[in-house]
């Protein structure tokens, strides 16, 4: 199931004991940080100090594995597109289609950057809690409507995953097939429409439960944090490497190695 | 269909966070208290939901139904969309943070475009209308967000001209299939629950 992207948080490890306010609001800046960046040296960088903050978290690698083949499937029609699809004069032909370098580098930027912000995402996400993440997000000003959603539908996902299942179940007892048909579709409709019509059912009853037990607005948590000199100094560490990387980036330290490449 | 991290520019990337906090607050005014479980509990209807494979050819895709959510929830289309996105972004581990903004307003807006074709369904009198306009909104949808796609890879380079181009292109079976699909939905809920479709008069 790859919902469960905290389960490993019990896992000890420099990160996972960084106050989490601290540490979704640092990395998630170094995440839009590196999604600024421009050129491929700086890229690398990146995805060299995300892995190294993988290893620090101690979250297992087939764990983050799978993201990973995800992202990379998504991204391998770049690799083929970009080049062919550049702008421009192109100075070499592969095959009879045209192919330039620019397309290629760039293609590689994405791959790089994008791999380095699934890192940090994971170790942003999977080292806590997912409810002491959502409550971190409260604290960081998130409004406290959103957050309240957010952890209603993390809840009920597992309901309805059940639910779905079942029902899929039947389907398939009843004969049902998916083909590519109109009475597929069809009936993926009347499915959705089933699942609506029970969440519907539900939706009364949660809240209602929930003013028998003096809902009136305000979610109130057990979650305390409290942050020390330590997660001070990890949020400023990781500031600092964030600005490092922007000013590579914008500085232009490495345009001469990449003239010289091509 | 949502875009990956790492793709595109930082303007877009900020007309995408800045954007979704404008159209979220705006579509999350008045909010009843018991909205909030509802907004969730169908969020997470949709959240399942849009991991059922529909066999398209050789290939599945899977479903993304945002016409649906405008046809369920309206305005709340947006904010539910927001969640979905967001839970997306941190649950999946696919990546997603740095555009939870951009894919937000380009799944959000082709919602709230799916509500605004559903709700013209009052100017007709015609059998079966839920689930032709059902199909419409669904169809719209994603074709609307289709468009903000290619728009926001166009804006952020000419190198992406081509690449804009072949992910409108791929938009129009799933036109078609979302179409088919919002349509059925919309008339079994016209059939069996009436009071969930958005814009329902008594």
């Amino acid at each position: 199931m790859p919902l469960d992207i905290d389960r490993y948080a019990h896992v000890s490890s420099p990160i996972q004991r960084w106050d989490p306010r601290l540490k979704i609001g640092a990395l998630g800046l170094l995440i839009l940080a590196i999604a600024l960046i421009k050129t491929l040296p700086v890229a690398v960088i990146a995805l060299i100090l995300a892995s190294l903050l993988v290893v620090i978290s101690g979250l297992p690698l087939g764990f983050i594995g799978h993201g990973l083949s995800f992202v990379t499937i998504f991204l391998v029609p770049f690799f083929i597109i970009m080049p062919m699809t550049y702008p421009g004069e192109v100075g070499l032909h592969f095959l009879g289609l045209p192919f330039a370098w620019e397309g290629l580098r760039l293609a590689a930027l994405i791959f790089v950057k994008a791999i380095a912000i699934v890192l940090c995402s994971f170790v942003c996400f999977g080292t806590s809690r997912f409810d002491i993440s959502m409550i971190a997000l409260q604290h960081l000003k998130c409004p406290k409507v959103i957050v309240q959603m957010l952890l209603f539908t993390y809840r009920y996902t597992f309901v309805f995953l059940e639910e779905m299942r079942r029902m899929q179940t039947s389907m398939r007892a009843r004969g049902f097939v998916p083909r590519t048909d109109g009475y597929t579709l069809r009936t993926y409709g009347n499915f959705v429409g089933t699942l609506l019509v029970r969440s519907f059912e539900r939706t009364e009853r949660v809240f209602k439960a929930m003013l028998s037990k003096g809902y009136q607005g305000e979610f109130h948590t057990l979650v305390v944090f409290s942050a020390d000199a330590t997660d001070f100094i990890k949020a400023v560490f990781t500031l600092a490497l964030m600005m490092a990387l922007l000013a590579l980036d914008f500085g232009g330290y490495f345009h001469q190695a990449i003239q010289a490449w091509y | 269909m949502h875009i990956s991290d790492g793709i595109l520019s930082a303007p877009v990337l900020v007309t995408g966070f800045v954007g979704t906090g404008i159209v979220a607050a705006a579509t999350l005014r008045n909010m009843d208290m018991e909205e909030v479980p509802k907004i969730a509990v169908i969020t997470s209807v949709f959240f399942v939901a849009s991991l059922i494979h529909v066999p398209v050819g050789p290939a599945s895709v899977h479903l993304i139904l945002n016409g649906l959510v405008g046809v369920v929830l309206g305005l709340r289309a947006f904010p539910a969309i927001m969640l979905g996105i967001i839970l997306q972004a941190i649950l999946f581990g696919h990546g997603g943070v740095s555009v939870i903004g951009v894919n937000t307003l380009m799944l959000g807006g082709g919602a709230l475009v799916a509500y605004g074709v559903w709700q013209q369904r009052h100017r007709f009198n015609m059998a079966k209308k839920e689930v032709v306009f059902g199909a419409l909104a669904g169809a719209t949808g994603t074709i609307s967000s289709g468009m903000i796609l290619a728009l926001a890879l166009v804006t952020t380079g000419e190198a992406f001209f081509a690449t804009a181009g072949y992910a409108l292109a791929m938009h129009i079976p799933i036109m078609i299939v979302e179409g088919v699909v919002v349509g059925a939905c919309a008339g079994f809920l016209k059939r069996v629950k009436p009071e969930a479709l958005a814009g329902e008069r008594p």
